[in-house]
């Protein structure tokens, strides 16, 4: 029976993890192989595609936005074949109404390598939320400040990422969700074992959202005024967890209380 | 069980390569000598999948036998002052257990499930109600539920034991140091678990007035409450 169970799990090839938990389950790191690629990128870090990639969103992206150009552009600087741009998207399926699979791709590694650099330098073994992590705070505007270079083409990404498509199902809402549960994980804030988890992971990722938005409209200097609307806005959103917290603490006392009071009336007769 | 055992001994016999001392001494930090010994290959998708759910359903598992023995303290405790030590053994134990997996889940970022307020109420009715009837009925309920989850851990260790047999980058094959402290984890609180049922049955379960009714209806709840759990 248990082998018959234990095949049924493990020869059935579309065991897809769900849209909420894309990277499920963590191993302990150091008895394992470290893996070559981040993962939901399917080629490594040195390989060609992200060499192309990493050279388009330092230097053409700024430029001409995520765009096929900005592509075309480094493939051209690098001195490669152009029929490359055809290799990039191959992971990505194509949509007649949204950006070719190149683009698509070249915003996902923007979403994703954007996350694994934003902890990087915190060592992987031995989490202690108690010491040494930086706080939520630091790392959201760690966060918003790596994309300070491509603050003028915000809202054309934001175009890309929130149009109602496969793209937003596998990648964009994946990365947003995964990104808040790295920038909670790896920070000195509580983490839950209940609905607040849930819960605290998608107040992060609103907020981080909002203050996205924020900046694709920012025009003060190095994005100050955006800075200022993440820390406000974080700060909101926590004192929505305490009234909760503190509301249910409340109804629990007052319903043990009264529960008590009826039974101590009754024991009296 | 059997077949692991013996592997893990054998690999714990071999020996390490003659040059590998000296450079453990020659290294100034003993994380060096950590990254000498062969490590793992990375678990595939659906090993992590396997986890992830084991974490999860077992988790929610615990959460849900907290609250049952709570709601039967909360009613027992009063009427029958005699079964109040037994069922505060059984509470202490298996608020140890979820306690650990709460500490596993965080651990190894998985998720809790998505319906926890849900196992809440649920396993509060399932302490309280029959506790109400008569405490053989709760005691009835004590061994239905232990008699599933007894059940459903072996079908865990059966699967850990048979899918997890990693390959090393030195050829051998050996389960990771997470997944033997997992199997021996469940073990443990399978066998706590199996106590409870026996405890059960020594104070009348057995005497509880529909009994077969009882426990077949309880053990159906806990078997789609598994399948849920496992996947929400």
């Amino acid at each position: 029976m248990s082998r018959l169970i234990a095949q049924k799990l493990f020869t059935k090839q579309s065991m897809a993890p769900s849209l909420l938990c894309i990277r499920s389950y963590h191993p302990i790191a150091k008895d394992f192989v470290k893996p070559i690629t981040i993962e939901p990128l399917t080629y490594t870090t040195d390989s060609l595609q992200s060499k192309v990639l990493d050279h388009c969103l330092s230097n053409n992206v700024p430029k001409y936005g995520f765009k096929e150009k900005s592509i075309v552009e480094s493939i051209k600087q690098l001195e490669l074949s152009p029929s490359l741009v055809s290799v990039l998207g191959a992971s990505n399926s194509p949509s007649f109404v949204h950006s070719s699979p190149a683009v698509l791709e070249l915003i996902k590694y923007h979403l994703v390598t954007k996350r694994y650099e934003l902890t990087k330098d915190i060592p992987q073994e031995n989490i202690d939320h108690n010491n040494g992590l930086p706080s939520l705070e630091e790392l959201l505007v760690k966060r918003l400040q790596m994309d300070i270079p491509i603050g003028s083409q915000l809202t054309d990404l934001f175009a890309q990422l929130s149009m109602p498509s496969q793209f937003l199902m596998e990648t964009a809402l994946p990365e947003l969700l995964n990104l808040a549960d790295d920038m909670i994980y790896f920070s000195n804030e509580k983490d839950h074992f209940d609905m607040a988890w849930y819960t605290k992971r998608l107040g992060v990722a609103f907020t981080y959202v909002a203050s996205k938005l924020f900046m694709a409209q920012d025009i003060s200097p190095n994005f100050v005024e955006t800075m200022n609307f993440a820390h406000e806005k974080l700060n909101n959103v926590m004192k929505l967890g305490d009234y909760y917290n503190n509301t249910e603490e409340f109804a629990w006392y007052t319903l043990m209380v009264s529960v008590n009071l009826i039974k101590s009336q009754l024991s009296r007769n | 069980m059997y077949r692991r055992s013996i592997v893990s001994k054998v690999t714990q016999k071999k020996p390490l390569s003659k040059l590998s001392p000296l450079r453990a001494k020659s290294s100034p930090t003993t994380e060096n000598t950590n990254e000498q010994t062969a490590k793992f290959e990375q678990f595939s998708s659906a090993q992590k999948a396997y986890l992830d759910r084991v974490v999860r359903v077992d988790q929610a598992g615990e959460l849900g036998a907290d609250y049952i023995y709570r709601g039967q303290i909360y009613v027992l405790s009063h009427k029958h002052p005699h079964l109040r030590p037994i069922l505060d053994h059984m509470w202490k134990q298996e608020v140890h257990h979820r306690s650990t997996f709460n500490n596993l889940q965080l651990k190894h970022r998985t998720r809790p499930s998505l319906i926890t307020p849900l196992w809440k109420l649920g396993a509060t009715a399932m302490g309280v109600v029959p506790a109400m009837l008569s405490p053989e009925a709760a005691m009835a309920c004590t061994e239905a539920v232990e008699t599933v989850i007894g059940n459903h851990y072996n079908e865990q260790l059966r699967c850990l034991a048979n899918q997890f047999n990693m390959e090393k980058t030195d050829g051998t094959k050996d389960e990771p140091e997470e997944i033997k402290k997992l199997t021996d984890t469940i073990k443990e609180f399978r066998d706590q678990e199996l106590e409870h049922l026996d405890t059960a049955i020594k104070n009348d379960s057995h005497m509880a007035v529909p009994y077969k009714l009882l426990t077949e209806g309880i053990k159906s709840i806990c078997k789609v409450a598994i399948w849920t759990a496992e996947r929400v």
